[in-house]
């Protein structure tokens, strides 16, 4: 019987309920009050965001080590520019458009040099972390810069029906992933690069614009990310967004997409950011400081990456079996 | 006549780089005392280019087999931290406290060899998780006050920050330096170990076939690399004169970068420790001249990204024209 389990269906709700069960018994006051359930849901409403995006540079077996400083300095350019055009609401809706243009052409950037000159993804997006968090420092003089306009504050805080806004964005920006990925020929094709590029590149898909358009969807989601990030606490700074490059990597491991492209879906990333919110609401319970959680959250990569390359190893072994057995 | 060896082009291009930027300071920032130009401000370029060069040298080992390593900064603060908890707790005399410190970073390297090599987790991946990991670390065992604020330990007894110095202006780190880039571009060029390493980056396929244990030769760099990160933190706790959390914060981008701007190609198999050394130079003299002409540092970080993406686009373009003439030359040598 228990051979016949199919534990890779169902391991991710069992993982779920089982982080619940142990975060209630270990610290049942604090996890099943009411304001640490909007706690978690706004912590997983970031990651959500950012890894709705981000999963499309992953399927096609790309990397984005500039998440955490793009972030930041979109979140530094849509309190600099509202500041600068005088705290009204238009002021925040021009803020909030140019750091979605910073985030989009972050990400084309990124597109154009890893497929015009077939440069490894994480070289550079490696190098353009460094660009964007010297940026975020040159236009915040190094120090935090707040914002409380009501018209600001209220992308993080504003509730409707007992959840905050991100909530929503999350959910939209999911689904938005989820139609493209699954409804759409460019979804396909996002798939096909990832699984065999040079396949796909003869039957005629345009890869090169495919992945840029990846990056791009991906910027797009850190600026977000970066905006609600900023909303939520009222502030920006070059450390804003700080850890996330790992938490959305992480996430998207957890939710079972693999970073050798090609695998992986929305729903399962979303599973990952959920998972992921849990994990830093937990952490923060049982009092492990910021600088601590960085121990288990490196442990958490390490196996689920190891255990998903073991799986992949697993597999091709298991084809080229059947393989011989057919040839036999 | 006969052309010019492609890798001996790289190397004559990194040495033109560094060149230029020399010159470009000395005419923006001007030569003669207190400025750039001089034997003392040259001398502690060399000095701050001594630490990236020599884990440089285990990061270039890495880089060859077409690995990365992310973490070197954050290892190089758990090896500080360990020794500074020795040098509070006990009272060991310092060469044990190095010997420990040297273990720790072996034993670091070790941890990304085996995530690496063994669990085939991808290397900036695996390296990345470690970087939180060995920070998150250094913070646990981080020295604290009576009231558990994590402070900054004073590591300033004389037989242990003489490493600091130097004879006169000849620092010893730079001596190190000297020592291991030297050791290491005789094992990339004289041992069965360097050849290894260079088939591996070349094609894990085709090395495993000829029987090499790609596995085992990719762990070892990575050893290598704990051992020079260890080296790398002495230096900079005895110079210091302390350890704190903050030790290697945003580091790990120096050893890359010197690499990268050095001729090291990323997809592994080419390159050299000599190539990383200049790069470390060019890194170390484009941070001093920025500090020289007042710049603000934030600039720093988006010069150096900058130069980092332009030199791997230079590579890759160069790359793939001498790809093409070899190409073109092969066919038309078929022909005749």
């Amino acid at each position: 019987m228990m051979k016949n389990f199919n534990w890779s269906k169902y391991s991710k709700p069992i993982i779920l309920v089982a982080f619940i069960v142990v975060l209630s018994i270990l610290r049942p006051k604090a996890f099943l009050s009411l304001d640490n359930f909007s706690n978690v849901l706004w912590s997983v409403a970031v990651i959500g965001i950012m890894v709705s995006g981000s999963i499309f540079v992953f399927l096609i077996g790309g990397i984005d080590l500039s998440i955490a400083t793009l972030c930041a300095f979109s979140a530094v350019v849509v309190v600099s520019v509202t500041h600068m055009l005088g705290d009204t609401p238009v002021a925040v809706i021009a803020g909030v458009l140019a750091a979605l243009v910073v985030g989009a052409l972050a990400g084309a950037i990124h597109g154009i040099i890893i497929t015009t000159f077939k440069i490894p993804a994480f070289l550079v997006t490696f190098a353009t972390q460094s660009i964007f968090l010297g940026l975020a420092m040159v236009f915040t003089n190094n120090k935090i810069i707040s914002c409380t306009v009501p018209a600001f504050t209220a992308i993080g805080a504003f509730k409707i029906l007992g959840f905050p806004l991100p909530v929503y964005f999350m959910v939209i920006i999911a689904l938005i992933s989820w139609y493209i990925l699954r409804k759409t020929v460019y979804g396909r094709y996002v798939y096909a690069v990832g699984g065999n590029p040079t396949a796909s590149e003869i039957s005629g898909i345009n890869v090169k614009l495919a992945s840029i358009v990846c990056y791009v969807l991906s910027g797009l989601t850190t600026a977000l990310g970066g905006i609600v990030l900023a909303s939520m606490t009222q502030q920006a700074s070059s450390g804003t967004g700080a850890g996330y490059t790992n938490d959305v990597i992480t996430a998207a491991v957890i939710g079972g997409v693999s970073l050798l492209g090609g695998e992986g879906t929305v729903p399962g990333a979303i599973f990952g950011a959920v998972l992921m919110g849990l994990l830093n609401n937990g952490l923060n319970l049982m009092s492990v400081p910021s600088t601590h959680a960085g121990l288990v959250k490196g442990l958490v990569i390490v196996v689920a990456v190891a255990f998903d390359a073991m799986q992949h190893a697993d597999q091709s072994r298991k084809k080229v079996k059947k393989v011989k057995k057919a040839s036999a | 006549m006969k052309r010019m060896n492609q890798t001996t082009m790289r190397r004559l291009i990194s040495i033109g780089m560094l060149l230029i930027l020399v010159v470009l300071f000395t005419i923006l920032a001007g030569a003669g005392k207190g400025k750039f130009f001089n034997f003392d401000n040259l001398i502690e370029v060399v000095r701050d280019a001594s630490i990236p060069a020599i884990i440089g040298v285990g990061v270039t080992f890495i880089i060859i087999t077409a690995g990365i390593d992310l973490s070197t900064g954050s290892m190089m603060a758990l090896v500080g931290m360990t020794m500074a908890n020795i040098y509070a707790y006990t009272l060991l005399p310092f060469s044990v406290m190095m010997l420990a410190g040297i273990l720790v970073g072996l034993l670091c390297g070790l941890c990304n060899g085996i995530i690496v090599a063994k669990f085939n987790v991808p290397e900036f991946i695996g390296t990345l998780a470690t970087m939180s990991i060995f920070r998150a670390l250094t913070y646990i065992i981080a020295i604290r006050d009576a009231n558990g604020v994590i402070k900054s330990q004073p590591m300033n007894h004389s037989q242990y920050t003489w490493l600091g110095t130097g004879i006169g202006k000849f620092y010893y780190v730079i001596i190190a330096m000297i020592i291991i880039v030297a050791a290491g571009q005789i094992t990339l060029k004289y041992t069965r170990f360097g050849t290894n390493l260079y088939s591996v980056g070349a094609s894990k396929k085709a090395a495993t076939l000829s029987g090499i244990d790609v596995a085992k030769t990719r762990l070892i760099a990575y050893v290598i690399t704990g051992f020079t990160v260890a080296i790398g933190a002495i230096f900079t706790t005895a110079r210091l004169q302390s350890a704190t959390t903050a030790i290697g914060m945003d580091f790990e981008f120096n050893p890359i970068a010197a690499a990268v701007v050095g001729g090291v190609a990323l997809s592994g198999g080419s390159g050299d420790v000599i190539g990383t050394l200049i790069g470390a130079l060019f890194m170390a003299t484009l941070e001093n001249g920025v500090r020289k002409l007042s710049i603000n540092t934030a600039y720093q970080y988006v010069i150096k990204g900058a130069i980092i993406i332009a030199v791997v686009i230079f590579d890759a373009t160069y790359k793939a024209r001498m790809d093409r003439k070899a190409r073109e030359e092969g066919a038309k040598e078929g022909l005749e």
